[in-house]
């Protein structure tokens, strides 16, 4: 199966190279070119996920599937670089996603993008492939050359196909991030080296899961965490985007043509919790432990913040965009509050947002091509006009409010809950005091989210009906038309998602848990040992490394 | 799967199954069949209803056969598993423990789609499916000719479903799921006529407030989680260890000996309730929940505004499927609040005070629907007053009351929509009147209704509502004996059932003294009173503005006003049948002999009462001990009658022929007379008059014109310092606070949505200015150093050369520092 993977892989990257050479002669064969890339790449990356086994209870496994090891840089020059391919739990769902939103994002873009369709197409297939690399590379080096690949397609993509501020908005996404992620190399390299000085090889090893296993051995003294762990939150929390960290996100995001919103919510987001995930919290326990009111300071103030910003918006593009602040907030929250549940909840939130937000900047793209407008106050009733975009737009607005029976409510109790068990659960002190006012505020988050997600749909849908007067629509508007086949088509794979995440999600965090609780394991140890006796804690065994570690201390 | 089982999936399924065929097939296919997805409805609910009532006769049937050991009966059928999450909790014994009993180790997070069924559930879906499939039929007449015909029947249906699937659930997490289902159903239905924008607005409302309710709900179940490691109603047993197999463990199902059972959050040993902070904690944020659901102060205002969707929805939500959960709620929970009687004191208290609070805005509207709407808050109150009782008969009157109500409202909303399809949507009584010889059936039936809701010996009201009243005296009686004699009521109780008795009525009380608790349930008693004063009242002042005085008809019924057809008519008279006669055939307590029940039990004298008894978590030692053996209220009968009757003569007084009175009344409720009094107009009335003028005129020959003109502006500003106040209390003057319904609309605009409001504005200025201005600012800097920079590139090659070698000096430093 590790060829599929890397088949996978390769699907985007040959299909921009094939639209860049073919979609210069004739132009409708880009998009269909890239919808049949974009099909097929979905169809394997449904097959990998259908076949990915669920792992035994025993937790040192590492649930790596699908291997596939090319050697770059041999050891003899003292230098060991891979191509290194694999899935894990944690990269699993986001790679499956990325696969999905690409399919969305042709679909959307079929009739709107008429300028240079051979390069649009190629660097939407680029984009994906970047994004597809990201969540298999089990190679520090080959992970940051993905992760900082994913930068320039939607550099373009924003940059060529934008809006009115196209080039002010690519210029400040890029900066931000390149910024960022400058920092997590050097957060990364400095691990590397320090695998180098713990092992006697006297080889610089790059190799995830062997950095892992080594570092989990020796692990950093805890002053170099924290420096380390700085590093890499530059880079993360800016993906994220963290409060204060997030004013690129509107920006680009209402800039960007509809494929791009699409992507950059859908995945592009996604890469920062997914560092966090795979990179602080396994690499650099105890810093995470020791940062982690902070962070969840952070996050629940861009829970809170988001929603409140979200209230004052009369851009429904942007409104859509802060409330992935707000969102991604939900995630960081499960995610730092280092209990099973919230972990395994902010991960299911990941691929939560991804979908409903996808599909909700889908649809606002959609609905922009009808009125060449996203101003909310120009927009009334028209639920009468577009019954079926109204109807995908009420179901997604649900789910990211998180309605039960969709995805987001799944995702949003196991991370509050699994906040709410971090908070309440035991312990003393002034921390978990303020980790008790953290949980009922992001609990908040979720009637602030009903209130400006409902608001919207109600201004937008409901009421009499208002369309703007000017524009490329006739006067009356009468001849606006419903959703085609094709925009149906675009939306359906995520309504189903919503659906099946939402009513058997047991399916997809079953596949993800085997890997999520290595991952967060002695992070979730060290906090509970940091915030005190707790009567009821996270059930987390305290793997042998941190024994052989304390005991060290003793002496 | 046996009978109970297929029966209890049956229920829900049906209207699902309506709900996927309408929608498939409706909109395009069937389009030609008007009628289609109406007759998809009726039968669906119909099958509902067939079924839920033979799962009654079987749950009745399985009681007779309850074994002494477990005297309960319930049944849990498990679908599919909805999440798994292995060791989610590790658990130290707590050192006051006994460590045999003490729950340890990991806990794992499951939670299963799992449905149960037992007297409680058996009771809510006989009460949801009769009635909704009663308001299914009135609906086939009533929206014939609307445009979303086939949306309105799939959004009945999936609103039946998640009613009936919320009480069959079985876990906390799946009740939940259906607890915030319904409020999508009512949103969807309240704003179903989306093109009004208050329909649209009361749709959002809707939602946001039960938002609001769901938080704290949301808040204590995860508190239940951390408190007990479950979210489970009922207990489970791990079969196999080595493979941790869990099963339901139910009446029909013992597991097999040796397995281990981890008990669920309902169905535990009576002690293991969590009291303290803790427990009381869970029950409020519980009862926000139910407070949300069941518009209850202060969430009942998106009640009223729910007015703008439907009728017939009004019916269902306010009788059937949407305000009962709330109610169910509290009842399920019963042994949690057994625990910390202070809960329950608050649940009578907000109970009682709603529905006064109620009673009185609905005095002075003229919206007929608002007024029933009202009246659906206030009875709701009554139910929470009954479940705060705490004993056996105070929770089975609430249920009690509950069921009636859902029969007695729901007719007199139909019968008010009977009324606006006649008058052309208009629903003020002011626009029309007399309408008894128009609307014969109608009035008949509303008049069944009315005084089924007031109250009025024998109809089943005032059965329910005695119960309720009785139940609540009794619990103050009881609590105020607790220095003398235990009462004497329950001479047939065992030892360990008076001292579970005592311990119910005193032991537990942790923050108030049982004399205080005492005190506090007769204030909720007497203000339950005065409410049911007030209902009879407003109940019949809007039957009497309706159906009596000169017939008056809206310009917008035309001239074709007429009473309903059959297939409207026909639901009233059944639902009017069973609101007269619901009561008197259930509540037997008018008899004198004493019954017995299967296994030794007393008869309660009330078949509600004694069929809800075997509910498991109202069968705990805690409760059963309050069973009574039936005794009839006389004196709270006599006196909740007498008012009732009191509350219809002064209705018909005021309102039956002329209205002179009434106006006269609300003038002086207004304060107009005050108005009046200190009127500006009067002063230069006052001035105008001969004495007056004569003495200014003499003061002006005098010189002491200065004078009188200071003994004016002294009387102005005597006035002025009146009028402020009186300008205040003109709108606080208590017919200003009914009708403007004590102005918590406004309160709640302007304390929490506009400063919010204001708060997102300002945090939107700021992240557009300050934030990204910060981050622009920090991007100038290397703009900055560049410009620096260039000034060092000079093109001179020496000054290169010394950098480079200055450089290269710090290098070699800063190696020489690391090697040692």
């Amino acid at each position: 199966m590790g060829g599929l993977l890397v088949a996978t892989l390769a699907v985007p990257f040959l299909a921009a190279l094939l639209v860049a050479v073919i979609g210069r002669q004739s132009v409708p064969s880009c998009r269909w070119i890239a919808l049949a890339a974009a099909l097929l790449a979905t169809v394997m990356a449904g097959i990998l996920a259908v076949s990915f086994e669920v792992a035994p209870a025993g937790r040192d496994v590492i649930p790596d599937q699908f291997v596939t090891q090319w050697q770059v840089a041999s050891g003899n020059t003292g230098l060991d670089v891979r191509f290194s391919v694999a899935l894990d739990g944690i990269g699993l769902w986001l790679f499956v996603l990325s696969a999905v939103l690409l399919v969305t994002s042709v679909l959307v873009s079929w009739e709107s993008v008429t300028e240079r369709p051979a390069l649009y197409y190629s660097m939407l297939l680029l984009l994906t492939g970047g994004c597809l690399g990201v969540f298999a590379a089990r190679d520090i080096i080959l992970f940051y050359i993905f992760f900082e690949f994913t930068l320039v397609p939607l550099f373009f993509l924003i940059g060529i196909w934008g809006s009115e501020e196209r080039w002010y908005a690519a210029v400040k996404f890029f900066l931000f991030t390149l910024a960022g992620s400058v920092f997590t190399f050097l957060g990364l390299l400095a691990i590397v080296l320090w695998d180098y000085r713990c092992q006697g090889t006297g080889t610089l090893r790059f190799d995830l899961r062997e950095v892992l296993a080594n570092v989990q051995q020796n692990p950093l003294p805890e002053a170099w965490q924290w420096w380390v762990f700085l590093a890499l939150f530059a880079g993360f929390a800016i993906k994220v985007p963290l409060v204060p960290l997030h004013t690129w996100l509107p920006l680009a995001h209402v800039q960007a043509p509809t494929a791009g919103s699409v992507f950059l919510a859908g995945i592009l987001l996604k890469i920062g919790t997914y560092g966090f995930l795979q990179f602080c919290l396994p690499l650099l326990p105890h810093a995470s432990a020791v940062a982690m009111p902070w962070v969840l300071w952070l996050s629940v103030v861009g829970i809170v913040y988001g929603a409140l910003v979200c209230l004052a918006q009369r851009d429904l593009k942007r409104l859509v965009a802060y409330s992935s602040v707000s969102h991604l907030g939900f995630c960081m929250l499960g995610i730092f509050a280092l209990t099973p549940l919230g972990v395994q909840g902010g991960a299911l939130q990941m691929i939560n947002h991804g979908i409903s937000t996808g599909a909700l900047f889908a649809l606002v793209g959609m609905l922009y091509d009808r009125y060449h407008t996203r101003q909310i106050h120009e927009l009334g009733g028209l639920s009468r006009r577009v019954p079926w975009l109204a109807f995908f737009m009420v179901f997604f607005t649900l789910s990211s409010i998180g309605l039960p029976g969709t995805n987001g409510f799944a995702g949003e109790f196991l991370l509050l809950t699994g906040m709410f068990q971090r908070a309440f659960g035991g312990g003393s002190g002034e921390s978990v005091a303020a980790l008790r006012i953290i949980a009922v505020l992001a609990t908040s988050g979720v009637v602030l989210g009903a209130w400006y997600m409902l608001g919207m749909v109600q201004r937008v849908f409901f009421g009499p009906v208002r369309e703007p007067h000017s524009g490329h629509t006739s006067g009356s508007g009468s001849n606006v038309k419903d959703l085609s086949w094709r925009e149906v088509l675009a939306l359906a794979p995520l309504a189903v998602l919503v659906l099946a995440i939402g009513l058997y999600p047991k399916y997809f965090l079953d596949r993800m848990a085997p890997s999520l609780g290595p991952a967060t394991a002695a992070a979730a140890q060290w906090t509970d040992r940091l915030i005190g006796p707790a009567e009821r804690r996270a059930a987390v065994p305290a793997p042998s490394w941190l024994v052989v570690e304390n005991a060290n201390r003793v002496e | 799967m046996d009978r109970i089982a297929t029966l209890l999936v049956i229920i829900p399924a049906a209207p699902l199954l309506a709900v996927l065929l309408i929608a498939v097939t409706a909109p395009r296919l069937l389009r030609s069949v008007k009628l289609w997805p109406a007759w998809v409805t009726v039968a669906a609910l119909l099958v509902s209803a067939v079924a839920s009532w033979l799962l009654f006769q079987e749950i009745r049937f399985q009681h007779g056969y309850v074994k002494p050991q477990s005297p309960y009966y319930e049944r849990v059928v498990v679908l599919w598993r909805w999440a798994e999450i292995a060791d989610a909790m590790w658990r130290v014994p707590q050192p006051q423990q006994d460590a045999s009993t003490a729950e340890t180790g990991a806990i794992r997070f499951a939670v299963d789609v799992a449905l149960r069924a037992d007297a409680l559930t058996a009771f809510m879906l006989v009460t949801v499916t009769s009635v909704a499939f009663l308001v299914a039929v009135f609906s086939i007449g009533y929206m014939a000719g609307d445009r979303g015909y086939w949306r309105y029947f799939c959004y009945f249906n999936l609103f039946v479903f998640s009613m009936t699937m919320l009480v069959s659930a079985s876990n906390f997490l799946l009740l939940f799921v259906f607890w915030e289902a319904v409020g999508l159903c009512s949103y969807l239905l309240i704003g179903f006529w989306y093109e009004k924008p208050e329909a649209a607005a009361a749709g959002k409302k809707a939602f946001l407030v039960n938002r609001v309710g769901d938080f704290g709900f949301l808040l204590g179940m995860m508190l239940i989680w951390i408190t007990y490691g479950t979210l489970d109603f009922h207990a489970s047993a791990v079969v196999h260890p080595s493979q941790s197999l869990r099963q339901a463990v139910d009446s029909d199902n013992f597991p097999p000996p040796g397995s281990k059972i981890e008990p669920g959050v309902l169905s535990r040993a009576p002690e293991s309730y969590v009291k303290g902070l803790t427990g009381l904690a869970i029950c409020l944020l519980l009862f926000l929940g139910a407070c949300g659901k069941s518009a209850q102060f202060p969430l009942h205002i998106w009640l009223p505004d729910a007015m703008e969707g439907p009728t017939p929805v009004s019916a269902l939500i306010h009788a059937a499927t949407m305000v009962t959960a709330g109610v169910y709620l509290v009842a399920r929970c019963t042994p949690l609040f057994v625990a910390v009687p202070e809960a329950q004191l608050v649940v009578a208290g907000i109970g009682a005070f709603t529905a006064l609070l109620a009673a009185l805005i609905a005095l002075t509207q003229f919206d007929l629907k608002r007024v029933l709407a009202y009246s659906t808050i206030s009875q709701l109150g009554y139910m929470f007053l009954g479940l705060g009782a705490g004993s056996l008969a105070g929770i089975a009157s609430g249920m009690f009351h509950l069921f009636t109500h859902a029969f007695f409202k729901a007719l007199l909303f139909l019968a008010a929509g009977s009324v606006m399809h006649a008058m052309g949507n208009v629903i003020d009584m002011r626009r029309f009147g007399g309408l008894r010889r128009l609307l014969p059936w109608t009035h008949w039936t509303f008049l069944v209704g009315a005084l089924a809701l007031a109250g009025v010996f024998p109809l089943s009201g005032f059965w329910s509502k005695d119960a309720i009243l009785g139940s609540v005296h009794d619990r103050a009686h009881e609590l105020g004996h607790v220095s003398g004699t235990p009462p004497a009521t329950q001479p047939e109780t065992n030892h360990a059932a008076a001292e579970a008795a005592q311990h119910i009525s005193h032991g537990t009380w942790t923050w108030l003294s049982p004399a205080v608790a005492s005190r506090c349930y007769q204030i909720c008693y007497y203000l339950a009173v005065a409410a049911a004063f007030l209902t009879a009242f407003y109940t019949f002042r809007a039957f009497f503005m309706t159906f009596y005085g000169e017939l008056r008809v809206p310009a917008e019924a035309g001239h074709h006003a007429h009473e309903s057809p059959p297939v409207m008519v026909v639901p009233l008279v059944v639902l009017a049948v069973g609101a007269a006669v619901a009561g008197l055939l259930l509540d037997r307590s008018y008899r004198h002999t004493v019954e017995h029940l299967p296994e030794g039990r007393v008869s309660t004298a009330n078949a509600v009462t004694d069929f809800l008894g075997y509910t498991p978590q109202l069968a705990i030692p805690a409760v059963e001990a309050t069973r009574h053996a039936g005794g009839f209220h006389l004196d709270i009968a006599a006196v909740s009658l007498l008012l009732a009757l009191a509350g219809m003569g002064l209705a018909a007084y005021l309102y039956l022929e002329e209205r002179t009175e009434a106006e006269f009344l609300a003038a002086l409720f207004r304060f107009e007379w005050y108005r009046k009094l200190v009127d500006s107009q009067n002063l230069i009335r006052l001035r105008r008059r001969p004495l007056v003028a004569r003495i200014e005129s003499v003061a002006g020959r005098l010189g002491l014109r200065w004078l009188v003109r200071l003994a004016g502006y002294a009387v102005l500003s005597v006035v002025w310092l009146l009028t402020v106040p009186l300008m205040i209390g003109y709108f606080v003057s208590p017919y200003r606070l009914s009708a403007d319904r004590f102005y918590f609309d406004e309160l709640y605009t302007w304390l929490v949505v506009r400063p919010l409001r204001g708060v997102a504005r300002l945090l939107a200025a700021v992240d557009m200015g300050i934030v990204d201005g910060l981050v622009n600012l920090i991007g100038r800097i290397p703009v900055w150093v560049g410009d620096l920079m260039r000034a060092l590139q000079m093109g001179v090659l020496s000054f290169y050369a010394l950098s480079m070698a200055l450089g290269l000096l710090i290098i070699l430093w800063v190696r020489l520092m690391w090697g040692t």
